[in-house]
């Protein structure tokens, strides 16, 4: 297991900075968001220091969507929640804020402030085809394997996290007031 | 979605509650299909523009983008909402996201992505079948997502901590209690720890036999030297491109 001592969110994982934890398996963390958008707003989060989405391998990937999924049925069974969203913030542009994959799962109400929609557009059809013609060439020849996640959880008996320590103390921090 | 600007009168409604009360799961399952615009996008009867498909998922275009690049993951199967879909198609689902997230930061100058799941009215969900949102983003593209945060008083998260662990199935011991993380004196206005009674969404336990996961061979394997040129220099780029953006965020 691979933690980063400048990481926040490692540090939670290790047990070094409390947290209120409500779900944890071998490969995934699930804690509750002390500011989040509604009471129950919690975080799923890889044990191991990932920052963006495309270095999850994928067995391991699996494991934390199921687990979001888990937290949302619990979200509305416990908190009689009228919805759920199931969100993830990949990259700066896209909002991430720590360097550490995390997947949002939000209890919802009717008009409780939050605003996950966006105004449709409409593109013309020539930038309609040129998308699709560019994600397809990247597309091709992908196939999805079946994942093997049972075996590798298992293979591995706990093991303790190993600190890689990062010479830049708030390396993040900075990297973030460096951009526009 | 012409079907759905017919106006029904007060008898032809009547006729269909009656209709559907009368239905065996099967029937109201297939009635369900048949209504559902997404289904026919799955079954090829209404068109659109694929950009991955297997055995078990299908992955368009949004014809009202919120950037372009902004792909639909559906499961073949209907399901309307996350909960009741099996843990094997959850996790592939996901996979492919992952997938054509990493295709889309290749493919069309991005650099990150949003993935949204809305379970319900509330959360903002549109359609009665489930989907999975991917939506590429760029610096400055004006799209603005809004969770503002709430603060909550240490009992409410503590109670709130202790109803879903429980339901999860892990108790949290005394000493494991978190100790006061909130330095910052606390706001007036605390927001209720819980959401007003409404009738229990009740999720069926799933039953459905695990499926076999489509095992498509990337193509690299069937095919020779040529091609593995070109996944070779297709990984060194994909390798570049994911570096820069996890630099971004402060990795190594």
């Amino acid at each position: 297991m691979t933690t980063r001592e400048s990481c926040l969110l490692c540090q939670i994982v290790a047990n070094r900075i409390p947290s209120y934890k409500v779900y944890e398996d071998e490969l995934t963390l699930a804690v509750l968001d002390v500011n989040g958008g509604n009471p129950g707003h919690c975080f799923v989060i890889p044990k191991n220091h990932y920052p963006i989405l495309e270095q999850i391998p994928d067995h391991e990937l699996g494991n934390h969507f199921v687990v979001a999924n888990k937290i949302s049925s619990a979200i509305f069974e416990t908190l009689k929640a009228q919805g759920t969203n199931i969100f993830v913030r990949n990259g700066i542009p896209a909002g991430q804020q720590v360097a550490h994959f995390m997947i949002n799962v939000v209890p919802r109400k009717e008009n409780d402030g939050i605003n996950l929609q966006w105004k449709p557009r409409q593109l013309s059809e020539e930038e309609m085809s040129t998308v699709e013609l560019k994600l397809k060439e990247q597309v091709k020849g992908r196939g999805i394997q079946k994942t093997q996640k049972t075996q590798t959880a298992k293979s591995q008996e706990a093991p303790k996290p190993e600190l890689v320590t990062d010479d830049e103390d708030d390396y993040f921090m900075r990297q973030i007031r460096r951009m526009p | 979605m012409a079907q759905q600007s017919q106006q029904l009168n007060e008898e032809q409604i009547k006729a269909l509650q009656e209709k559907l009360k009368n239905m065996s799961p099967e029937e109201l399952k297939e009635f369900q299909k048949k209504q559902c615009i997404f289904c026919q996008i799955i079954s090829g009867s209404v068109q659109s523009r694929k950009i991955y498909e297997d055995e078990h998922v299908l992955a368009v275009l949004d014809i009202n983008p919120a950037n372009p690049g902004h792909i639909l993951v559906m499961p073949r199967d209907h399901y309307s909402i996350m909960p009741q879909i099996p843990v094997e198609e959850i996790e592939h689902l996901f996979l492919v996201t992952k997938m054509l997230s990493n295709a889309s930061l290749r493919a069309l100058e991005v650099q990150g992505s949003n993935i949204i799941v809305a379970n319900g009215v509330a959360a903002g969900q549109r359609a009665q079948h489930f989907m999975i949102h991917l939506i590429p983003r760029k610096e400055n593209d004006k799209l603005e997502f809004e969770v503002p945060q709430k603060t909550l008083s240490e009992q409410e998260l503590q109670k709130i901590q202790e109803m879903l662990s429980e339901n999860l199935g892990k108790k949290i011991e005394e000493k494991e209690r978190p100790m006061p993380v909130q330095l910052m004196p606390k706001r007036k206005e605390i927001v209720e720890a819980e959401f007003e009674e409404k009738p229990k969404e009740k999720t069926k336990p799933i039953t459905k036999k695990p499926i076999k996961k489509s095992v498509k061979e990337p193509e690299i394997k069937s095919s020779k030297k040529s091609k593995q040129k070109t996944a070779k220099k297709q990984s060194k780029n994909n390798e570049a491109n994911l570096d820069d953006i996890a630099k971004m965020l402060g990795a190594k």
